[in-house]
């Protein structure tokens, strides 16, 4: 396990003193962290870093999971797509599976949760839990990971009456917030530097990875890397694709895992395999979740990094990108645009043809990915490193145990 | 002479409870009602937000009017206000409803921004905590500024206008009680055009200052 102070090379030793003196004003607080997977996906590696390091720096953290059965995921999958403004029906059936399996784990976790100071439910899944805590003491804060700006009315009537018990949320941009009532913050999410998915690697490791999976060192690559999910728009990327090989003879590397909570997975991965028609150089990677490294080595040895969403809570995978010094061609929605900024680290795009063109525009302009990849670099050293992440929660801590005002001054 | 006490700051942001704006007169409405932490938190607090360094526009106002309501006057307008200058934010609240007033008089048509782009207002909470770090003379300015947090340059030099007796800056305060090498410092101070700079490169230009003037120590 890391240690805070091996981040120092990279965030310098102040970063690291000022996340020690600000948890000095929380040693011992019992802080759960509750979601609906241990793997796959954004928040499962958030939490994966943020537990360890908030354990280092003296408060006593830990992380649940809930468990589900498949019409629980379904349930919240459907959830999840809501919020995200399709438009789903949610059944009565399935209302009374979440609630039952929510009311199952809370059989197992309702001692921790009631007994700890603050309480961060990650997304809707188990958020139904509060409801089942009469005797909690502490605060409750709802973290949102998804891009809830345009929900559907259906999702967003069941699931409100549930959040506005909560004492606090958090989302990653304005944009997302909605009209609850209690205080909502802004936390953006952010990366591991020295992460199996993050860290530097040697030269022979990438081109093992690249000669693994065929790809000719002599042509451009273009790779996404995301879960198989309609928002992630994989067939928009193949389409564009298409486009681009009219003019320039590029790789394309579609790769993602599953996530123990998305059904829908497979049968999207599927249309995208139909997609590409067996294209020899359109290569689509079903990786376990545990091959950061392969995914590390398959950013690396990119050209471009592509994130075409249409839908995007934050965007990790451009974040990691980015700190790989390579340009991004993102989606023009949430929190790619926090990131992608048109020019200087990458290029937001709204349709295949916007992709097609700004990566032409890229590849006739060769020296633009150099400089877009070194200023993307440092935009993430400043910005969206789990050291900024970690000083935000820390700082709503600190004002959750004293109270917010517009100035707050910490105990020495 | 009582040293140096290097403080350090960190900010969690929240939406404020004002509703977005949409177009240029609903934002008109909103700044008149807005809380004043908010009017700070858009034109003072930007510079900590994780944010992409934006050279053209340094408060939130401007920047909205050109990239939400596309109205390059306005834009301008707005970003030539300097917070700075206005020892009481409500004055500048005023100043910027007399720019938005003037707009909305000289247009036949309001500004709308798309759904997607409206704005919304926000405030922070700042904590506020001792490094234990200080500084014991003026020549130990340099050194230990170059080992500073941005937090800790934000606090010590923009948030010091909000709270100190003659709004200036925390380093300029304590130099006062050091004569010589202290005045020319508090000179060279009071001409950085800091509202322009990134905290970055603030921090290096003060790191310039102390050490052209003193040289190099260390801190304690």
């Amino acid at each position: 396990m890391r240690s805070l102070r091996e981040y120092e090379k990279i965030v310098g030793s102040a970063v690291l003193n000022q996340l020690e003196q600000l948890a000095e004003n929380l040693t011992g607080l019992k802080v759960v962290h509750v979601n609906s997977t241990k793997a796959g996906g954004g928040v499962a590696e958030i939490l994966s870093w943020m537990i360890p390091f908030m354990t280092e720096l003296g408060i006593t953290a830990s992380w649940e999971v809930i468990q589900g059965d498949e019409p629980f995921f379904n349930v919240t999958k459907t959830f999840h797509n809501g919020l995200q403004g399709h438009q789903v029906n949610l059944l009565p059936s399935q209302i009374a599976a979440y609630e039952e399996t929510n009311r199952s784990n809370a059989e197992r976790l309702r001692p921790i949760l009631e007994d700890a100071d603050i309480v961060f439910i990650h997304d809707p899944q188990p958020a139904y839990l509060l409801h089942l805590c009469p005797n909690r003491k502490g605060k409750w804060i709802w973290r949102c990971h998804i891009d809830a700006s345009h929900p559907a009315r259906s999702v967003w009537k069941y699931l409100r009456p549930l959040l506005e018990g909560f004492d606090a949320s958090i989302f990653s941009m304005a944009e997302f917030s909605k009209s609850l009532p209690h205080p909502q913050f802004l936390i953006a999410p952010s990366i591991d530097p020295l992460s199996e998915k993050n860290r530097k690697l040697r030269a022979d490791e990438i081109a093992r990875v690249r000669t693994k999976y065929n790809l000719d060192p002599g042509r451009p690559i273009l790779t996404q890397v995301s879960r198989f999910d309609w928002f992630k728009d994989p067939i928009g990327v193949i389409e564009g694709y298409h486009l681009i090989r009219k003019f320039a003879p590029v790789q394309l590397v579609l790769a993602g895992g599953g996530a123990d909570d998305d059904p829908e997975g497979a049968e999207v991965l599927r249309l995208v395999k139909e997609a590409a028609a067996d294209d020899p150089d359109i290569n689509i990677l079903l990786l376990p979740p545990d091959a950061h490294r392969t995914i590390n080595a398959l950013q690396r040895c990119s050209t471009v990094i592509i994130q075409k969403s249409t839908r995007e809570g934050f965007g990790l995978t451009v974040t990691e990108g980015l700190w790989k010094g390579k340009p991004v061609i993102g989606g023009d929605v949430g929190g790619i645009r926090l990131q992608v900024i048109n020019y200087h680290t990458g290029f937001l795009v709204n349709s295949p043809e916007g992709m097609t063109q700004k990566i032409r525009y890229l590849l006739n302009h060769e020296n633009m990915i150099e400089i877009m990849g070194i200023k993307g670099r440092e935009f993430v050293r400043e910005n969206f490193l789990l050291t900024r992440h970690l000083r935000e929660y820390l700082t709503l801590m600190v004002g959750l145990r004293r109270g917010f005002a517009s100035r707050l001054i910490a105990a020495a | 002479m009582s040293p140096f006490q290097i403080k350090d700051c960190a900010l969690i942001v929240s939406i404020s409870d004002q509703l977005p704006a949409l177009n240029l007169r609903e934002f008109r409405e909103r700044v008149a009602t807005c809380s004043i932490d908010s009017i700070y938190h858009h034109f003072c607090e930007t510079v900590l937000r994780p944010t992409f360094d934006d050279p053209e526009f340094h408060n939130d106002f401007a920047r909205w009017a050109r990239r939400g309501l596309h109205d390059h006057v306005l834009a301008e307008r707005l970003e030539i206000l300097n917070p700075y200058e206005y020892t009481d934010l409500e004055d500048l609240r005023k100043a910027v409803l007399d720019i938005l007033e003037d707009r909305l008089s000289e247009l036949s048509t309001i500004p709308w921004a798309l759904h997607d782009n409206q704005f919304f207002f926000h405030s922070a909470t700042t904590v506020v905590f001792d490094t234990s770090l200080t500084i014991d003379s003026p020549e130990h300015l340099g050194p230990a500024v170059s080992q500073m947090t941005t937090g800790s340059i934000y606090y010590h030099f923009w948030e010091a206008r909000r709270r100190t007796p003659g709004h200036t800056d925390d380093f300029t305060e304590w130099l006062k009680g050091w004569d010589g090498k202290g005045e020319k410092m508090i000179d060279a101070l009071s001409h950085i055009d800091f509202y322009y700079m990134r905290l970055r490169e603030l921090q290096l230009t003060l790191v310039d200052l102390f050490t052209d003037i003193c040289g190099n120590g260390a801190a304690t």
